[in-house]
């Protein structure tokens, strides 16, 4: 009986030992990787989590990308460990020509970088004017690589500041053809009968390219009626 | 210590006395294991080799696995344990989310055919007939890997590796996606006059090769001409993704050449035993004594203990039996109104007058549906329908009269009464939140067990899985013969399946590819067929758009009310209310990148071989 206890004592011991152990001994990363999606040192406006950056890290045994959603305003953000990592674009993800080459970035502490992409098309700012229920909107479309199509340009209206072709309640569209590049268009386009009667509206003007699934937006701009 | 001694010797003693006994103590068989000769040598044991094969064939969503997938696309959505309410809030789909790369069953398969040919001394028939049943699931693996991946390597013969330290010989690059398409094609033709089993429902014979057949080249054909028809084709420079236009005619001929053997020499036919259209058509799929429309199934049996939960899951809320949770997936009204009216007109339901101005009133909560499409009542429990002989009526409330308008009133709770000693919320619902009550208005009815307790825990269901009925081949012929410029021909297979639905007899004078795949879209619904068929004429990225002013990628429902409007005609009447069913959150959004399906990095990085899909 006295072996047993002194057993069992023995093994609470080891217990302690054990549970006094600290697993969770990971340190949080800490940097953090700013940037924008720039093409002349602009950056683009694009939708809310439609196109995503990868980064890759080498030389570890798990080799996965750490994927990075680009917001809105052509801006994103990703906390990381401190190392050496490749920045690459995914293939038909945005609305600017493929490029299979990788950014290298070392990251040590916070850093701010600005990834060059070279758009199909591009918007020059877009002004809107409203009168009553219509509103006039003034842009101009630049063709930067003209090989794939434009299919059109479109008008968005929002009731919040995440508009754009998926999120919105109502738009206008531009057939493609009908658009000399270079050259302002000016569209009277009416206000969607579920935002009239409202103090403003969220509105954006996209271009599309054939092909490809996302457009190119101009920034929301937050419109007083 | 003496007698210690003694013993040990005696032991030794003993033992060496045993062992000599018996020269071959060491080359034994064992007792617990299956050797290949054995295996390989006993037909009975083959075939139970196969049957573990064929449990293992993939599907997306079948009454057994990924069932919960019905309910994320467009045919219904979620109305069970509110955990899983990510159904109805999905803001895209995963690119993963269809991926397959299963070569590990490959592998086994590979196995058993070469251990087939060289271990077996069984007779030379006999094994062919096994190996051709084996190339048959191995072609079928290969035609559910390509219409997710796109061309995925083709394997037919086991790779060894010699240790040498360099695997690359071991990794094969992707072949093109035609090349795949093809070699189940003629995998397929080649095992025609070897495979037997003929009358069987649930093992491979020669019509469920052709049946393939039929499925695989309208798929290629359809990939084929539909993507070449794109803005911007989705392709890959070394054709692993894409196949040129110019050869959707073969694929097409192929298919409906396939499919017309079926028809005319296949001894099939169309489920007529009950008179009653649309218990007729719900019987077509679940009957398994003498159903004459049922190529190829997964059977599954009580007295064998091969059963599974989905009528346990999924039964109308009212007439469960001992279930903690149920009606999980609720069919939507989106469904519900592709069903067309027997006039031909559309399905859309008529619960407002012609101007708007009003609802209209029934005196019954079924009537709005009197006249449809006898497939809506085989596939879909609505409002006042019955299952096993009892109603299952559904009220959402009432609407009170107040002077100029209803009042919209709902309860709390299920099964409970107004003031007026009336019905206020059905005991089937529909409700807006309660869980495992139909937030739609309508339960799912095909491949629901109409046994008597086969929704209970303890005795389960035994409805097969079917993978492939007359049906599908009635209209992928019709679709083949159409693509084809045969238009009559597709006339006549789409008006033999809408006859039987209730339709008269050459309802239609003309088709077009829009009927064909509405006809496709009510007949084939929860037979796992939406995904993949909107995947191969390219417009899921048009049909499930995420954007919810587009009226196909969200789920509306209907509920019914009572009129409270004492003393006026119209009191105790009912109507029914349209709307965004309120457990649905996120439009349904298919992205260009969701054509083909992820190959995961561990894949790439095994083999570098491999090129990513496009958008990946």
């Amino acid at each position: 009986m006295k072996l047993n206890i002194i057993k069992s004592c023995l093994l609470l011991i080891l217990g302690l030992a054990a549970a006094s152990c600290e697993y969770d001994n990971f340190e949080e990363p800490k940097s953090t990787l700013t940037g924008r999606i720039v093409y002349e040192g602009e950056a683009l406006g694009l939708r809310s989590q439609g196109v995503q950056l990868e980064l890759w890290q080498h030389g570890y045994d798990l080799f996965q990308k750490i994927p990075v959603y680009v917001a809105q305003d052509g801006t994103f953000s990703a906390v990381l460990f401190d190392g050496d990592y490749k920045l690459t674009l995914i293939r038909g993800n945005g609305p600017w020509m493929d490029n299979t080459d990788s950014l290298d970035v070392q990251l040590k502490g916070n850093q701010m970088i600005d990834v060059e992409v070279e758009p199909f098309y591009t918007l020059s700012e877009p002004s809107y004017a409203v009168s009553g229920n219509t509103m006039t909107v003034n842009f101009t479309v630049n063709g930067v690589n003209t090989d794939r199509d434009l299919e059109f340009a479109r008008i968005y209206f929002g009731r919040t500041s995440l508009t754009d072709a998926i999120r919105n309640e109502g738009s206008f569209s531009v057939n493609g053809a009908d658009i000399t590049l270079g050259a302002p268009m000016s569209v009277e386009v009416e206000i969607p009968s579920g935002l009239v009667g409202r103090s403003d509206v969220f509105v954006r003007v996209g271009v599309k390219t054939v092909g490809l699934q996302e457009q190119l937006y101009s920034q929301v701009e937050n419109i007083v009626l | 210590m003496k007698l210690l001694k003694f013993n040990i010797m005696l032991a030794v003693l003993l033992s060496m006395v045993f062992t000599s006994c018996e020269s071959d103590w060491l080359e034994r068989d064992p007792p617990n294991i299956l050797l290949d000769e054995q295996v390989w040598n006993d037909p009975k044991l083959i075939t139970g080799v196969l049957s573990n094969y064929y449990d293992r064939l993939p599907t997306h969503t079948s009454i057994t696995g990924g069932w919960v997938d019905f309910a994320a696309y467009d045919e219904a959505m979620w109305s069970g344990y509110s955990g899983n309410d990510w159904l109805n809030n999905l803001p895209t789909y995963d690119f993963g989310r269809w991926g397959l790369w299963d070569y590990g069953f490959i592998r086994d398969i590979n196995l058993a055919i070469d251990k087939l040919q060289n271990l077996s001394e069984l007779s030379e028939d006999v094994k062919t007939q096994f190996i051709s049943e084996l190339r048959f699931i191995r072609a079928y693996v290969y035609f559910e890997h390509v219409k997710r991946m796109g061309g995925v390597p083709i394997i037919t013969e086991q790779l060894i590796y010699d240790f040498n330290g360099d695997p690359s010989y071991l990794q094969y690059p992707r072949n093109k996606e035609e090349e795949v398409y093809d070699f189940v094609i003629s995998e397929m033709e080649a095992i025609l006059p070897t495979i037997g089993n003929n009358g069987s429902q649930t093992r491979a014979n020669r019509f469920t090769a052709l049946a393939i057949v039929s499925r695989a080249a309208l798929y290629a054909g359809s990939l084929a001409k539909y993507n070449g028809q794109m803005a911007s084709p989705i392709t890959l420079p070394g054709g692993e993704v894409g196949i040129s236009p110019s050869r959707a005619d073969a694929y097409f001929t192929k298919s409906l050449e396939a499919s017309r053997e079926i028809l005319q020499e296949g001894g099939y036919s169309l489920y007529r035993n009950n008179a009653d259209l649309g218990e007729n058509f719900y019987e077509a799929v679940i009957n398994k004594g003498g159903n004459s429309e049922v190529l190829w199934a997964q059977d599954f049996l009580s007295s064998a203990d091969k059963r599974h939960g989905f009528t346990y899951d999924n039964i109308a809320r009212s007439v469960r039996e001992d279930n903690l949770g149920s009606s999980a997936i609720t069919p939507s009204l989106n469904l519900v109104e592709d069903y067309e009216y027997l006039d031909g007109s559309s399905g859309e339901l008529k619960i407002r007058t012609a101007d708007d101005s009003d609802y209209i009133y029934y005196d019954n909560v079924e009537d709005v549906f009197a006249n449809k499409d006898a497939r809506l009542y085989g596939t879909i429990i609505y409002p006042g329908a019955p299952f096993r002989g009892q109603e299952v009526f559904m009220q959402a409330g009432v609407a009170v009269w107040n002077g100029s308008a209803y009042d919209f009133v709902e309860s709390n709770g299920l099964g409970t009464s107004y003031d007026d000693g009336g019905i206020l919320t059905a005991a089937a619902g529909p409700h807006r939140s309660i869980q495992e009550v139909s937030n739609t208005g309508f339960y799912l009815r095909k491949y629901i067990d109409n046994a008597v307790g086969a929704s209970t825990r303890g005795i389960r269901s035994e409805v097969w899985w079917v993978r492939i009925r007359l049906a599908e081949i009635y209209l992928n012929a019709a679709e083949a013969a159409y693509e084809l410029g045969e238009a009559a021909e597709a006339l006549g297979y789409v008006n033999i399946l809408r006859e039987r639905a209730g339709f008269g007899e050459n309802s239609l004078s003309t088709i077009d590819m829009e009927e064909i795949r509405h006809e496709r879209r009510v007949e084939l619904a929860f037979e796992d067929h939406v995904v993949w068929d909107y995947k191969r004429w390219r417009v899921a990225h048009e049909k499930w758009s995420g954007s919810d002013s587009n009226p196909e990628s969200m789920i509306y429902s209907l509920y019914p009310y009572r009129v409270v409007r004492p003393g006026h005609v119209n009191d105790g009447k009912y109507i029914f209310v349209k709307s965004v069913a309120p457990r649905f959150r996120a439009p349904r959004f298919f992205q260009m990148g969701n054509y083909y399906s992820l190959i995961g990095q561990n894949l790439i990085d095994a083999n570098p071989k491999l090129v990513r899909n496009p958008f990946h």
